[in-house]
C-alpha cells in the first residue's frame, strides 16, 4: 500500500519540491506577517472568537440562515454525504450540460468534477490553475495554489495536451491563454458552480473571495448559480465575515484582500441561486472535544505555507484533496475508514503550524491525538513496532536498573541509527555520531571564508505604517501599490465603467461597491473602471465597513482582477480590466 | 547551597554521555548541589507515536524518581516540554494534579542557569564564533529563544550568529526521523544550508537530540561542524 512515506519519497526524488516551493513559502510567509501587520492589532482574536462562535452553533445559525435565505430567495440544501451532495447538485442542474466551476476544495473532497462528467456534464475547471492541474491529472498540490508543484515549462507542455500552440513559457501568456479559453466557456454555458468562505446568518448573504474575475463570471451566470460549500462555513454576522475576511487574504496569499470579496444577496431576475451545504462528517467533528476546533478553518493555507514537511515533501505526498498540516488533521477525520490514517504521523511536531493559524488551531496537538487514535484503533503499527514499544517501556520502568537501562538505550539508538540508512534505500546521507566526538579548537575560528552574516530575520522592517497616517493619504499609498491609479479629475474614455463608490478602506486600498454598481458582467467588461471615492466614506479596516455593506449586494474591489497561479507571479487584468481608476473626491 | 536533579535525557546517555558532566559542573559553578537522574525517559518517543500506554509507563516513573526533588533542571526543552505539557494529560483526576505538581518542578537547563540568582558570580569566557540553533519545542512550547540567547551573550569573547531561517525545524522529530527519512533529510539539509550560510563552525543549542540528527547528516555529507550543547559550551567557558 502506498502511503505518504512513499509518495514523499517519489516526490523528493522525482521533482525535489523543496527547491521551488520553500523559497516561495520563505517569502510568502514573511510576507503574510506584514500584511497582518498592517490590520488592527486584534483581528486574530476577533477572527477565532468569530469562528468560535460558529462551531459552538453550527446547529442554531443553519436555522438561521435557512430563513434568511428564504428571504432572499436562495435555496438551501444540506448534504450528510458526498453522494448526497453530488446528487442534489446533479438535481438542481436540470438538463444543464456546460457548466463551469470555480475552485472550492469542498468540490475536491466529495469529488464533484468526476461525478458530474461521469453524468454527462461538460465541467469546466475555470480557476487558472485548476484548470492546469484538471489537464495534468493529479489534483491540487496547494488548497490556495493549485500548480504550485507546476513549473512554467510544463504548464506549457501541459497547455499543449489541450491543443494550445504557446511560443514561448512566459506566465503572463500562459494565464491570457487559459482567461481566455475559460471566458469563451463562460459565452455558452448553461449554469455556474462556485465554492463559498463564508455565509452570513443573520443577513443570509454568500461571501466569496478570488483574484481572477472568473467567481464574477459564475455568480452572474443569467440563470442559475448553485454554491457548493462545506457545513461548518456559517458565520453569524457582518462583524463576524470581516473578521474572518481580515486574516485570510493576507494569510493566504499577503495580499489586503482579495480582487473581489463577494457578498451575494438574492438571485437575480430571473436567475435560481441555491447552496448545497456539505456536512460529510463535520458535524460528528463537531461534538468530538479533541477535534471540533479544526472546524473553525478558514482554509487560508498558513499551515501548509509555514510547514516544513510540506515544503520538503510538496502537496501531492499526502494524497488528499486536504494537505499540509491541516490536511493531515482533517483527512483522517473526514475519511475515518483508515485510507489517510498516516498522514498525522507526516509531522515534525515543530509546532509552526499552530503558531501561524490566524484562527488558533492547535495542530500539532491534534496531530499527536490521531497518532494515538490510529494506534489504538489499529490503524497504523503491526506487531513488530507494537512489540517494540512494549520493550521499550519496560527499559525504563521497574527497578532503576541505570546503568543496564542506559546500555540497553544506547543499543537501541544504535539499532535505530542503522535502520535509517536502509529506509533511505542507501542514498540516507546519515551516520550516527560519535558519543565522545573530538574537539578541534579551531572549530571556534568560524569557516576559512565565511560568507557575510545574514541579517536577522527577527529585524525585518516594520513596513511603512505611521500611526498616525491621514486616512485619505493611508488608502492613496495602499492603492498605488496595488496598481490602482488615484486622481482627483479623470477625462473620460471609451469603454469606461464609472461608478461611484459607498466606501473604502483606508488599510487594504480597497473600494466598496453596493446595489446596481455590484453588476459584475459589465465590470468584467470594462477596458478601465474609475470609481469615484468620496473622501468621507473612507474608513481605516475591512472591520468598519460590517455596518455599512446595506441589505443587498455588495462588492469590494482591491486592485484588479489577477491571478498568482503559475510560480507565483503575478499577472493583471484576467478576467476584468487591467486598470483601475480611483476619482478621489474632497 | 542549593540542591537540584539533574535530568539527563534517555537518549542523551547513549549519544553524548559527556554531556551530563559539563551541566553538572557549571551547576557546580553556580554553587549547586547536584544530584543525577538518568536512565529515565519522559516517554515522549512512545508518546510522539501514539503509544500512550508505553508513554505513561515510562513518564509514571520518571516523575516517581523526581517526586523528592523540588527543582529537576533537564538538558532539554522538548523533554521538558514533554514532562510539563503532554505527561500529566495522561493521568486521569487526582493522580493528573499530583503529575502536574512534580511536572512543574521541570526547569530547562538554560532557562534554569540564566535565572539563576548567581549567575553574575560565573565567568564566562571563550573566543570563537558560533551559530545557534533554536530547537522547535524550546522556542514554541517554552518560548525559551531569547534566554537562551541572552545567556549566550554572556559568554565574553563569543560570537553568536543567527541561522536565517532560525524557526524552521531541523527534521529531527524524533522517530518522525525514522520513519520519514526523505523528508527529514530533506529539512536536515536546508537546515545544514543556513548553518553554513552563518559561517560559524560550531552549532550550539539546548537540545542535544536536533544537533544529533544535524550531526549526523555532517557527518555523511562531509560538512565539517562540531556540535555542544549548551552546557557544554558553559562548561567550556568556564574553563
Amino acid at each position: 500500500m502506498s502511503g505518504f512515506r512513499e509518495r514523499a519519497a517519489h516526490e523528493i526524488r522525482t521533482a525535489s519540491p523543496a527547491a521551488t516551493v520553500t523559497p516561495i513559502m520563505r517569502k510568502l510567509v514573511d510576507d503574510s506577517a506584514a500584511m497582518l501587520g498592517r490590520g488592527p492589532g486584534d483581528a486574530r482574536q476577533r477572527a477565532a472568537a468569530a469562528r468560535a462562535y460558529a462551531i459552538d452553533h453550527l446547529e442554531e445559525l443553519h436555522a438561521q440562515i435557512k430563513g434568511s435565505f428564504e428571504r432572499r430567495g436562495i435555496g438551501y440544501h444540506l448534504a450528510a454525504t458526498p453522494e448526497e451532495a453530488v446528487d442534489t447538485v446533479k438535481r438542481l442542474l436540470g438538463s444543464a450540460k456546460r457548466v463551469p466551476k470555480s475552485k472550492s476544495m469542498v468540490a475536491e473532497e466529495i469529488g464533484l468534477t468526476h461525478a458530474l462528467r461521469a453524468a454527462g456534464i461538460d465541467v469546466l475547471e475555470t480557476d487558472i490553475g485548476e484548470y492546469i492541474v484538471d489537464i495534468e491529472g493529479r489534483g491540487p498540490s496547494h488548497i490556495t495554489a493549485p500548480a504550485l508543484h507546476l513549473n512554467r515549462a510544463r504548464i506549457r507542455d501541459l497547455l499543449a495536451r489541450g491543443g494550445a500552440d504557446l511560443p514561448d513559457d512566459d506566465p503572463e501568456r500562459l494565464s491570457r491563454f487559459v482567461r481566455d479559453a475559460v471566458g469563451a466557456f463562460f459565452q455558452d454555458c448553461d449554469a455556474a458552480i462556485t465554492g463559498s468562505n463564508l455565509l452570513i446568518a443573520s443577513s443570509g448573504r454568500i461571501g466569496i473571495v478570488e483574484n481572477e474575475g472568473n467567481v464574477s463570471l459564475g455568480v452572474s451566470h443569467p440563470k442559475l448559480h448553485i454554491v457548493v460549500t462545506g457545513y461548518e462555513k456559517v458565520v453569524a454576522d457582518e462583524a463576524a465575515a470581516f473578521a474572518v475576511l481580515e486574516m485570510l487574504a493576507p494569510s493566504a496569499t499577503a495580499q489586503p484582500l482579495t480582487a473581489f470579496t463577494h457578498f451575494l444577496a438574492g438571485p437575480a431576475k430571473g436567475q435560481q441561486r441555491h447552496v448545497v451545504f456539505v456536512d460529510n462528517g463535520r458535524s460528528r467533528i463537531a461534538k468530538e472535544a479533541r477535534y471540533r476546533e479544526l472546524l473553525k478553518c478558514i482554509r487560508c493555507g498558513a499551515c501548509m505555507n509555514a510547514c516544513p514537511v510540506y515544503r520538503a515533501a510538496g502537496g501531492l505526498s499526502y494524497g488528499s484533496p486536504y494537505m499540509g498540516p491541516v490536511g493531515a488533521v482533517l483527512s483522517p477525520l473526514l475519511w475515518p475508514d483508515g485510507r489517510y490514517a498516516d498522514l498525522p504521523f507526516a509531522s515534525s511536531l515543530c509546532g509552526r503550524c499552530s503558531e501561524i493559524c490566524p484562527v488558533g488551531i492547535p495542530l500539532h496537538r491534534m496531530l499527536l491525538d490521531l497518532r494515538a487514535d490510529a494506534v489504538s484503533n489499529g490503524q497504523v503499527a503491526g506487531r513488530i513496532e507494537r512489540a517494540g514499544w512494549q520493550a521499550w517501556a519496560l527499559m525504563f520502568t521497574g527497578a532503576p536498573v541505570a546503568r543496564a537501562a542506559t546500555a540497553m538505550a544506547r543499543l537501541s539508538l544504535r539499532g535505530a541509527g542503522r535502520m535509517v540508512r536502509p529506509h533511505g534505500d542507501g542514498d540516507d546521507p546519515r551516520l550516527l555520531p560519535e558519543p565522545t566526538p573530538p574537539r578541534d579548537p579551531a572549530m571556534l575560528w568560524g569557516a576559512a571564508s565565511g560568507p557575510p552574516q545574514l541579517p536577522s530575520p527577527t529585524a525585518t522592517a516594520t513596513g511603512d505604517e505611521t500611526a498616525t497616517q491621514e486616512l485619505v493619504e493611508l488608502f492613496r499609498a495602499r492603492a498605488i501599490q496595488l496598481g490602482v491609479e488615484v486622481v482627483e479629475k479623470v477625462r473620460k474614455q471609451k469603454g469606461d465603467r464609472m461608478l461611484k463608490a459607498t466606501a473604502a478602506i483606508a488599510s487594504t486600498g480597497s473600494v466598496l461597491l453596493t446595489g446596481e454598481a455590484t453588476a459584475r458582467r459589465p465590470l468584467l467588461a470594462a477596458s478601465r473602471v474609475v470609481l469615484e471615492v468620496g473622501a468621507k466614506t473612507i474608513v481605516r479596516y475591512p472591520s468598519d465597513l460590517a455596518s455599512r455593506l446595506g441589505d443587498g449586494e455588495a462588492l469590494i474591489l482591491t486592485g484588479a482582477s489577477r491571478t498568482a497561479d503559475i510560480e507565483k507571479q503575478i499577472v493583471r487584468g484576467i478576467h476584468g480590466a487591467e486598470a483601475l481608476v480611483v476619482v478621489l473626491k474632497k | 547551597m542549593p540542591r537540584v536533579a539533574l535530568f539527563d535525557p534517555c537518549y542523551m546517555a547513549a549519544l553524548r554521555p559527556g554531556d551530563a558532566d559539563h551541566a553538572r559542573h557549571v551547576l557546580r559553578a553556580l554553587g549547586d548541589e547536584v544530584t543525577l537522574i538518568d536512565g529515565r525517559c519522559c516517554g515522549q518517543p512512545a508518546y510522539n507515536s501514539g503509544f500512550r500506554g508505553e508513554a505513561k509507563s515510562a513518564g509514571r516513573e520518571l516523575l516517581r524518581t523526581a517526586q523528592p526533588h523540588a527543582t529537576v533542571v533537564t538538558a532539554s526543552g522538548s523533554c521538558t516540554s514533554m514532562v510539563q505539557h503532554y505527561l500529566p494529560g495522561l493521568f486521569a483526576g487526582e493522580r493528573g494534579a499530583g503529575a502536574q505538581s512534580i511536572a512543574n518542578r521541570f526547569v530547562e537547563f538554560t532557562a534554569y542557569v540564566a535565572a539563576h540568582p548567581n549567575l553574575d558570580r560565573l565567568g564566562l569566557k571563550l573566543d570563537g564564533m558560533v551559530a545557534y540553533h533554536d530547537a522547535c519545542h524550546a522556542r514554541r512550547e517554552l518560548g525559551l529563544t531569547e534566554r537562551a540567547l541572552g545567556l549566550l551573550a554572556r559568554v565574553r569573547g563569543l560570537e553568536v550568529r543567527r541561522l536565517a531561517y532560525e524557526d524552521e525545524c531541523c527534521g529531527f522529530g524524533g522517530a518522525f526521523s525514522v520513519k520519514l527519512p526523505d523528508v527529514s533529510v530533506a529539512m536536515m539539509t536546508a537546515k545544514l544550508d543556513d548553518v553554513r550560510g552563518t559561517g560559524a563552525r560550531v552549532l550550539v543549542s539546548g537540545d542535544f537530540s536536533c544537533l544529533a540528527h544535524l550531526e549526523s547528516g555532517a557527518r555523511g555529507m562531509g560538512i565539517a561542524i562540531e556540535t555542544w550543547t549548551i552546557a557544554e559550551l558553559l562548561s567550556r567557558a568556564l574553563e
